[in-house]
């Protein structure tokens, strides 16, 4: 997680986590305040493709 | 073609491979192009186009030396062991790469790596053996179709030391310094903004860091059918650089010490002598 940035100014993603199992998180989002972009995580893949 | 089209094309021709090889072997007997899309086996592939002798071909699928499918088979002819392809889920490969990179990438355990375009994972589980459970992979890919066939192969594996993501290689999810080598496998050619790329795989690497890539470039002069067609573009060809360009690229990133460590000439026909599929290393200087 600490290795994860935001695809566009590389600051930090802050993590909301809205479903997880043992060993990881299902459903949720990673917010990069700087940019104001939420990038969703759904069935535990990350999504961190910079918006269009 | 604009920057934006490329990227759009890209994306549904290997939404549809990961549709197509992603959960079920490959049975397809041609289906197994080092260059991807079996639509650019034609006149327009680098490789193995159906009415080429096999001899010819980088990937080979027709081999009868082969022990398994014709995916593997295509694997084997890029620089697979049969043992690192029955060590991974079997769909993790599907007949796109054109080398393997974690060989030479003398990877230690505990070192975090991080693959440019993932595709079903292969890379990525190879890796992951090497660098162990305090190791770690980071693969990244913008086709999402790619990204789940990945998660799914990890998940048949048992990898807690691989993670996949959905991200564009010209904009990385990883932060600065923060891996200790960047591996990728025929898909910075595809990349509309290659010097970009570099720049970002700089960037996310550690001082001392390395780069170990298989990719496909240029010889000599594409004929310019070729050079203008979108589905030699997605078939790893007609975006790819001129050699001396791609290693210019790479040391214009801060890389020092860019070298060819191999190269195979893959192209046959109208394209013999003029494509190439290389292993390309480089390091951050410290």
């Amino acid at each position: 997680m600490d290795i994860l940035v935001c695809p566009v100014c590389k600051g930090e993603l802050e993590l909301t986590v809205e479903e997880e199992n043992e060993k990881e998180i299902v459903t949720g989002s990673l917010y990069c305040a700087k940019c104001d972009v939420r990038y969703p995580i759904e069935e535990t893949i990350p999504n961190l493709l910079p918006p269009e | 073609m604009n920057d934006d089209e490329i990227r759009q094309v890209v994306r549904e021709t290997y939404a549809r491979i990961a549709r197509e090889r992603g959960g079920t072997a490959v049975t397809d007997p041609n289906a197994g192009s080092c260059c991807g899309p079996q639509q650019a086996a034609g006149d327009a592939s680098c490789c193995a186009p159906q009415n080429m002798d096999s001899a010819q071909s980088c990937c080979a699928p027709q081999s009868s030396a082969s022990c398994c499918g014709p995916a593997d088979a295509a694997a084997m002819a890029v620089g697979y062991t049969k043992e690192e392809l029955q060590s991974i889920p079997e769909s993790a490969g599907m007949g796109l790469g054109c080398g393997n990179p974690t060989a030479l990438a003398s990877l230690s355990e505990g070192e975090v790596v991080v693959d440019l375009g993932a595709g079903g994972g292969i890379d990525c589980f190879l890796a992951a053996h090497a660098v162990g459970k305090y190791g770690k992979v980071i693969g990244v890919d913008m086709t999402p179709d790619m990204v789940s066939a990945a998660r799914t192969n990890a998940q048949r594996g048992g990898y807690e030391n691989v993670d996949f993501r959905l991200g564009e290689i010209e904009h990385l999810p990883v932060a600065d310094d923060s891996a200790d080598v960047v591996i990728s496998n025929c898909v910075i050619n595809l990349s509309p903004d290659k010097p970009q790329v570099f720049r970002e795989a700089f960037r996310t690497l550690r001082p001392g860091g390395r780069v170990m890539v298989s990719d496909i470039v240029l010889c000599g002069e594409l004929p310019d059918a070729i050079k203008s067609s979108l589905t030699a573009y997605t078939g790893c060809i007609s975006g790819a650089l001129p050699v001396e360009e791609y290693l210019a690229a790479i040391t214009a990133a801060g890389f020092s010490d860019a070298e060819v460590v191999s190269k195979t000439a893959v192209g046959s026909g109208e394209l013999e002598g003029v494509v190439a599929s290389v292993n390309v290393r480089a390091v951050k200087p410290v």
